[in-house]
């Protein structure tokens, strides 16, 4: 009875002290998603993409540096992305890397493992080649809307005709309908394969050839008025109850697995150098735990795991999760995330493990 | 009499927001006042949790501002999807409002408690500091051996392990009463928890204490000792360990931060 008692006392005080140590991370995670996500306007940034797929990639994975944005929030912003045009290597870069790579992540993973520094920047590292790898196998697939929702790939452009084979006699035998602008190459562009936020400098200059305007760094913000303070409220209240739940609920588990578990149980498996990485793998993928405190959770198993399977969590959890596969599901098709989910996966496992093997 | 209830909730259920909110900024602050901080989290991010508790109640009060202002002013609420803000909940509002109120009544309800000997227990006894645990390049002890706390005594046997080194030098130490059964009955384990970020990586370390008569159940498991003595090398489970011979035992009262860093 008393050893029960124990258990509850020690297990309640672990759940708290992780709450009380996360909660101010993400209150400020919030505040700083809610006011870039009000106050920035994202159609000037968009106007920065490089057109390399690599460089596109790895530009939409630094890009979270603007946007601190953890799971819940990317996947609405690369949603947005996506339909205002930008290519796919971009967004799929942005929607891997959002969660991990930003400051405030990234302080708070430095504060909870202070003594191992390489853990803060190898998630780092990790998670951008992965982004990045992502975006890039991606953008191999011209034509992304195959993989997306039908609500969502209605937005997209079609792809451009000079990927086409011009001597098919199925598609130019008769004239086809439809706006075309001429002039900013070799052929005529349909209206439909000119992303949005394009299309508004192209119709400007008919008659030259299509240049982006680069906007003044300046103009990236937008005059915070009244109505928008207002907002930027509301959307941290949201954010803050979304995440706080899913927070308590992680805590809660971590509480559970750290008193419940016998100790031979958890060493056995957190010690060997694979089936550590596998545990954490299946622990990131169903404790949904924002990013910006899931290094607080991970710590719990700090002394019991092996370092590369507590990377493997702090790499793979962000990208992947019971809320986010829910998430990504409203933009993209089952066949697509599955896909992201086994390449993200495997990825990660190579890479943690070379760490246990090579570094430990 | 569902209507009126449901009527009654419609009206109420605006205010779990700001309330959940509010709840939380007082338990942080609670817990700074009444000093419970020190058994949760490392002094180090004190300021933040108390940044973060003044935060809430200031967001708190906003949104409760808003809420008056919707039910008695008939203002329009401010809704987040009028705008393109997109934003898409996992849980439904009501079921997470529920789950942070809930977490801060208990947390207001139940005072969080020092791990004690079976958490110990549980996390594995040990005189050596995990790898994990910052390895200092360089620590200065107390000159005088009876000054260093425990902490600094494990330290000092990281770096050197041959406890026959440290035979003959006094001891005076704080810590909590554990009764390992590995140990013999004339034995007790003295420990003490190190965190480096919050209670969800306290370590326990300690030495083992030879009691000077046989009894030990006159010091309860869980209790705090004061211990004089001075050191001595005994073989406990086929190991040479460094032990402490007891000379002076005297019950204290729990420290007001249990933790050594």
């Amino acid at each position: 009875m008393t050893t029960l008692i124990n258990q509850l006392n020690s297990g309640f005080t672990l759940f708290l002290s992780l709450l009380v140590e996360a909660i101010p991370f993400l209150l400020l995670g919030v505040l700083f998603s809610s006011v870039l996500l009000l106050l920035v306007d994202e159609r000037k940034l968009l106007s920065f993409v490089p057109s390399h797929p690599v460089l596109g990639a790895l530009f939409g994975s630094l890009v979270g540096f603007m946007f601190p944005v953890c799971e819940c929030g990317n996947v609405p912003v690369s949603r947005r992305l996506l339909m205002q045009g930008i290519p796919g290597p971009v967004a799929i870069g942005f929607l891997f890397a959002a969660p991990t790579i930003n400051p405030i992540v990234i302080w708070s993973t430095w504060i909870a493992f202070r003594d191992q520094p390489e853990i803060v920047v190898l998630r780092v590292l990790f998670s951008l080649i992965i982004a990045t790898t992502l975006g890039w196998l991606f953008g191999v697939q011209k034509d992304l809307r195959p993989f997306l929702q039908p609500a969502i790939a209605r937005f997209l452009p079609s792809p451009h005709p000079k990927t086409k084979n011009t001597t098919d006699d199925k598609s130019s035998t008769l004239l086809q309908s439809g706006t075309y602008f001429i002039g900013s190459s070799n052929q005529p562009v349909p209206l439909e394969s000119i992303p949005p936020w394009k299309a508004e400098s192209t119709l400007k200059k008919k008659d030259k050839k299509v240049v982006i305007d680069r906007p003044a760094l300046k103009s990236l913000f937008l005059h915070p008025s009244k109505e928008r303070l207002n907002l930027i409220l509301e959307n941290m209240v949201q954010e803050f109850r979304e995440l706080g739940g899913v927070l308590v609920i992680g805590s809660l588990i971590a509480a559970i697995i750290q008193v419940a578990m016998p100790r031979e149980f958890i060493l056995s498996l957190g010690q060997s150098p694979v089936s550590s990485i596998i545990a954490m793998l299946l622990l990131g993928g169903i404790v949904s735990i924002c990013s910006t405190v899931d290094a607080f959770f991970a710590l719990s198993f700090a002394s019991a795991f092996t370092g590369g399977s507590l990377l493997a969590f702090l790499v793979f959890g962000p990208m992947i999760d019971i809320k986010t596969v829910g998430l990504m599901l409203s933009v993209f098709k089952s066949r697509a995330v599955i896909y992201m989910m086994i390449l993200a996966a495997q990825l990660t496992f190579l890479l943690t493990l070379a760490v246990n093997l090579y570094l430990s | 009499m569902v209507n009126r209830f449901l009527r009654k909730w419609h009206r109420y259920q605006p205010w779990l927001e700001p309330i959940a909110l509010i709840a939380w900024g007082f338990l942080m602050l609670k817990y700074w006042i009444t000093g419970k901080l020190n058994i949760l989290i490392h002094p180090n991010y004190f300021a933040l949790t108390i940044i973060g508790g003044l935060g809430l109640l200031v967001m708190g009060s906003l949104k409760a501002r808003q809420v008056w202002q919707t039910q008695h002013q008939g203002k329009p609420p401010v809704s987040a999807n009028a705008t393109n803000l997109q934003h898409v909940n996992f849980f439904p509002p009501n079921w997470s409002n529920g789950l942070v109120l809930g977490a801060a009544i208990l947390g207001l309800l139940i005072t969080p408690q020092t791990f004690g000997s079976q958490t110990a227990l549980q996390r594995g006894l040990t005189e050596s500091l995990p790898n994990t645990r910052i390895q200092p390049q360089s620590f200065r002890t107390a000159a005088k051996s009876e000054e260093r706390s425990l902490i600094e005594w494990i330290r000092l046997l990281n770096v050197n392990p041959e406890p026959d080194s440290y035979t003959g030098q006094q001891v005076k130490v704080t810590g909590f009463v554990i009764y390992p059964p590995s140990l013999p009955d004339n034995y007790l384990w003295l420990s003490r928890f190190v965190i480096t970020c919050c209670a969800a990586d306290a370590y326990p370390v300690g030495l083992p204490v030879l009691l000077p008569e046989e009894n030990q159940f006159s010091y309860p498991q869980d209790s705090w000792l004061e211990i004089e003595g001075e050191m001595i090398t005994q073989t406990l489970e086929n190991e040479r360990r460094l032990t402490i011979k007891a000379t002076k035992l005297t019950p204290i009262p729990e420290p007001k931060n249990p933790y050594n860093y």
